[in-house]
């Protein structure tokens, strides 16, 4: 292809990239006014929240190969910090959502402390076991939570006197969360920290070798995934009005995994993606509820097994391009296979 | 007085690894560990880089006691290592590995990272020329945005090498740099590493490849069943009958 | 303090503590054996508790089949289930540790809500085979199902050690267990020893919910609190170890009686879980101590 040709190709690529953005920021503005009913955009909104606590696990887990397993509960923790705070000492939402994140990094930190000791499945259960005890302490200290009958009469924010009490309006608020979460993300991860969580999470030795504080970037991971989750608490908190405990269980951090892993664990935009599918779907198909839950369970089986990387991992494979495999599936994978060598004249 | 090893032990349960060693590192040497397989090399240098924290004995450099300090320490007075099966990180280039040995010195935290990006990113050119250049010294650069699990053999130990320059070591640490190495590739790391002494880092290594040790170390500590039987130059261990009945008796070649 | 009351709550301490002990022996024997986490084994204990008690109450055809028939159905069955399974936990085995809980997450959503379906989500209560009226031992009151419980529990832990020390295939799942490469090249069909220890596990997991039955009420979402305690309940004996499962469930199954009974029958849950939590903490292999899968 000659020089001209190959320059109008590459040109011809950006204008394409550039149209796709525009017509996806459109889309993005217009939403509540291109969907059909309010019930359509309340599960955007919920999407919306599922997609901010995503990002967070991925943070966590993806790029720091921390198993927080307690998402869920620290979820819980910023929608229950939003919502007392309001109901109790009417305290607005624009102060609740940085106390939620500030209470849920807290808690994070807390549930963070044992990855300096324990590893991988015990981290796991670990992490688990404290989430556990965070929704017990939720269910049980009525006085504070209101125990299982949880927490109503959250009042909805309002935005200089412009009350946001629509899901409509709801939705832009969530989309600048959501915008800003996702490259807030972008940008921890690049650099020195990103660089430092992966080196952790590919080789925890090797990384201590090279100077790397793991302590320090473990508790940061925890903490980071834990504030994106308060931050999704808030949010929750104050759209719907009304928590009760059961919300935050350990099946919720199972459906956010799984959003993650469906995604793509590693891919920030596999966060995206997966938090729009999967609730949407989840909403849709409610009425065989059951049978679409023995397909969920079939999908994250046929995803572990043959995709691991997740909905972005397939993309790359069909667009032709080898993923810089983040993630080896595959335990203990040797990865050392010879290309042909670049030209290196002479050394 | 640069490293000094005075006494050290190692047991693993009933089983003592390495018994009573002594050895003393002078600034700007290139020091040599050989011994047949099983004397106890490995584990004297994961002591010495914290791995293990040792049953008895003292590791001191430049005048402070780094005996049992966790490895993250001890790559901070000054040390770095590299590892006898590669363990570069899977997931980032050449490049990026390097990279990874250079965050403890910088200045930008977490909430400049977010805030203030431009004060993040001159920092980031810094340390990426930094990187470009030891990559070089190392003759690799154009491989620098490779996977780096991606290259050969040779190729990817030269980048664990400089991953490990990259922590502005004093002292580097080799566990078998020539492991898996054709003659040609030995040649060129002996040529490598007297280009990094030059530069002014003390190399100490562990190696089995005879011709590549004898060829460049000034001193070299031998170990059998991890007890240090012999000490001195080339020509002296060499000639040492202590020396060969070890390895003969091993049968293994000098 | 009642030393009645406290011997008696230590007995239903120890009963809940051997059904949380055969299902931490599923997973540390599994672990073992093949290195895997095997997050669906709460809802094999489930899948096998129906595969029993269906026989046994009446709604199989309305046949009401004694209960001791019912329970060696339901181990046989599962057991089979567990040799089944083995094929595709096979692939999983190798996998990073996320996708591996992931994926056995994943059977145990489609085996819970495939008898959700089958058999709707309401539950029902199972009547013991056994008179319902205490038994008092040294003025303890036991209830006679309990008993059989623990009972059995025993001699079916006591079996399986019978079975790991003195068979021939015990040995040779003992060695398959301790290096599968090694194992194979003397001959032990690796994949078939895996394919028996899912199916004991599986088994004992039946025999567990079975037994437990009438005191406990069968559902299909009984499986997943069960297993999350059983798998804390291995960890908490150190993962692997076979005498660390049996010592696992049985001080998380002491420890929740204590604190329903002397604490605070909310926080009992969490309790036990704290206890594992800080235990690792002190000890990060476990109380036994973890037997460790080098897959290299």
């Amino acid at each position: 292809m000659s020089n001209q040709a190959a320059g109008l190709t590459k040109r011809n690529l950006s204008i394409a990239k550039a149209v796709a953005l525009a017509v996806i920021g459109c889309v993005l503005l217009a939403l509540p006014f291109i969907a059909q009913n309010r019930y359509q955009v309340h599960v955007i909104n919920t999407a919306g929240i599922y997609i901010l606590i995503s990002l967070g696990l991925n943070i966590a887990m993806g790029y720091a190969g921390q198993f927080n397993l307690a998402m869920g509960a620290l979820w819980g923790v910023g929608a229950y910090t939003a919502a007392i705070l309001n109901t109790r000492f009417g305290i607005p939402f624009w102060l609740n959502l940085p106390a939620a994140m500030v209470a849920a990094g807290l808690m994070g930190a807390i549930v963070g402390l044992p990855s300096f000791k324990v590893r991988s499945h015990y981290l796991a259960i670990v992490t688990i076991g404290l989430g556990e005890v965070i929704n017990i302490i939720l269910v049980n200290e009525q006085r504070l939570t209101g125990g299982a009958d949880g927490i109503s009469r959250i009042r909805m924010p309002s935005f200089f006197g412009v009350p946001i009490n629509t899901d409509e309006r709801y939705y832009y608020l969530i989309l600048v969360v959501v915008l800003l979460g996702f490259f807030v993300a972008r940008q921890i991860l690049k650099h020195r920290i990103g660089r430092s969580f992966r080196a952790i999470r590919d080789d925890y030795q090797a990384a201590k070798a090279m100077g790397v504080n793991t302590a320090y970037y473990q508790i940061l991971a925890f903490v980071i995934s834990a504030a994106y989750a308060g931050a999704a608490g808030a949010l929750f908190a104050h759209l719907n009005t009304y928590i009760s405990p059961d919300i935050f269980e350990f099946s919720s951090t199972l459906f956010i995994m799984t959003v993650t892993m469906v995604g793509g664990m590693g891919s920030l935009a596999g966060s995206i993606v997966g938090g729009l599918a999967l609730p949407i779907l989840q909403e849709y198909l409610r009425v065989i509820r059951n049978w679409q839950l023995v397909a969920y369970g079939v999908a994250i089986m046929v995803v572990v097994l043959f995709i691991p990387g997740g909905v972005m991992e397939l993309m790359r494979r069909l667009r032709g391009s080898p993923m810089l495999r983040q993630f080896s599936a595959q335990r203990h994978a040797e990865e050392r296979f010879e290309p042909e060598e670049p030209n290196v004249s002479g050394n | 007085m640069f490293l000094e090893i005075e006494g050290l032990s190692m047991q693993f349960g009933g089983l003592s690894a390495v018994k009573d060693v002594s050895i003393k590192i002078d600034e700007g040497e290139i020091h040599g560990l050989i011994g047949p397989n099983g004397s106890g090399k490995t584990t004297t240098f994961n002591v010495v880089s914290g791995y293990y924290k040792p049953s008895g004995g003292k590791i001191t450099f430049e005048r402070k006691n780094i005996t049992g300090l966790p490895a993250y320490r001890i790559t901070a007075a000054g040390f770095a290592r590299t590892f006898q099966n590669l363990r570069l990180f899977k997931s980032m280039t050449v490049l990026e590995n390097v990279l990874v040995g250079m965050g403890h010195h910088a200045k930008a935290g977490l909430w400049q990272q977010i805030l203030n990006p431009i004060a993040v990113r001159r920092e980031e050119r810094a340390f990426v020329e930094k990187a470009m250049r030891l990559l070089d010294l190392l003759g690799i650069a154009k491989l620098a945005e490779y996977p780096a699990t991606s290259l050969s053999y040779g190729h990817q130990r030269r980048v664990e090498i400089a991953r490990a320059l990259g922590t502005d070591p004093r002292i580097l640490l080799l566990d078998e740099p020539a492991a898996g190495l054709n003659d040609i590739e030995s040649v060129d790391l002996r040529e490598t590493l007297v280009k990094i002494r030059e530069s002014g880092v003390t190399i100490f290594l562990i190696e089995h490849d005879m011709k590549l040790v004898m060829g460049m170390c000034d001193i070299i500590t031998v170990l059998d069943y991890g007890r240090k039987i012999a000490e001195g130059s080339c020509e002296h261990i060499s000639n040492d009958p202590v020396v060969i009945e070890a390895y003969l008796g091993k049968e293994e070649q000098l | 303090m009642n030393i009645g009351i406290f011997l008696q709550t230590i007995i239903g301490g120890i009963g809940i503590g051997s059904l949380y002990a055969l299902i931490a022996l599923g997973y540390s024997m599994v672990y073992r054996s093949m290195g895997l986490v095997n997050f669906a084994q709460g809802s094999i204990y489930m899948v096998g508790t129906y595969f029993g008690i269906i026989w046994y109450a009446g709604m199989v055809m309305g046949l009401h089949v004694p209960y001791p028939v019912a329970l060696l159905v339901g181990i046989l069955l599962n057991a089979m289930l567990g040799v089944l399974l083995e094929r595709i936990f096979r692939p999983l085995a190798k996998l990073d540790l996320m996708f591996m809980l992931l994926g056995t997450i994943g059977l145990g959503f489609v085996l819970d809500n495939l008898f959700v379906i089958i058999f709707g989500a309401e539950g029902f209560a199972v009547t013991s085979p056994l008179p319902n009226a205490p038994l008092v031992i040294f003025g303890i009151r036991i209830l006679p199902q309990m008993l059989l419980l623990i009972g059995g529990s025993a001699l079916l832990m006591l079996g399986l050690q019978v079975f790991l020390k003195r068979t021939r295939s015990g040995k040779a799942m003992r060695a398959s267990a301790m290096d599968n490469e090694i194992a194979s090249t003397m001959g032990i069909p690796v994949n078939r020893m895996n394919a028996m220890t899912l199916a004991i596990g599986s088994g004992l997991a039946a025999a567990a919910g079975i037994l437990a039955a009438p005191i406990v009420y069968v559902n299909p979402a009984m499986g997943s609190a069960v297993g999350l305690k059983g798998f804390a309940a291995a960890i908490l004996g150190g993962l692997g170890s076979i005498p660390g499962a049996i010592v696992g469930g049985l001080v998380f199954g002491v420890l929740e009686a204590v604190s329903a009974g002397y604490i605070s029958s909310s926080y009992t849950r969490g309790i036990a879980f704290l206890v594992m939590v800080i235990v690792l903490m002190v000890k990060p292999s476990g109380i036994v101590g973890e037997v460790t899968v080098e897959k290299v």
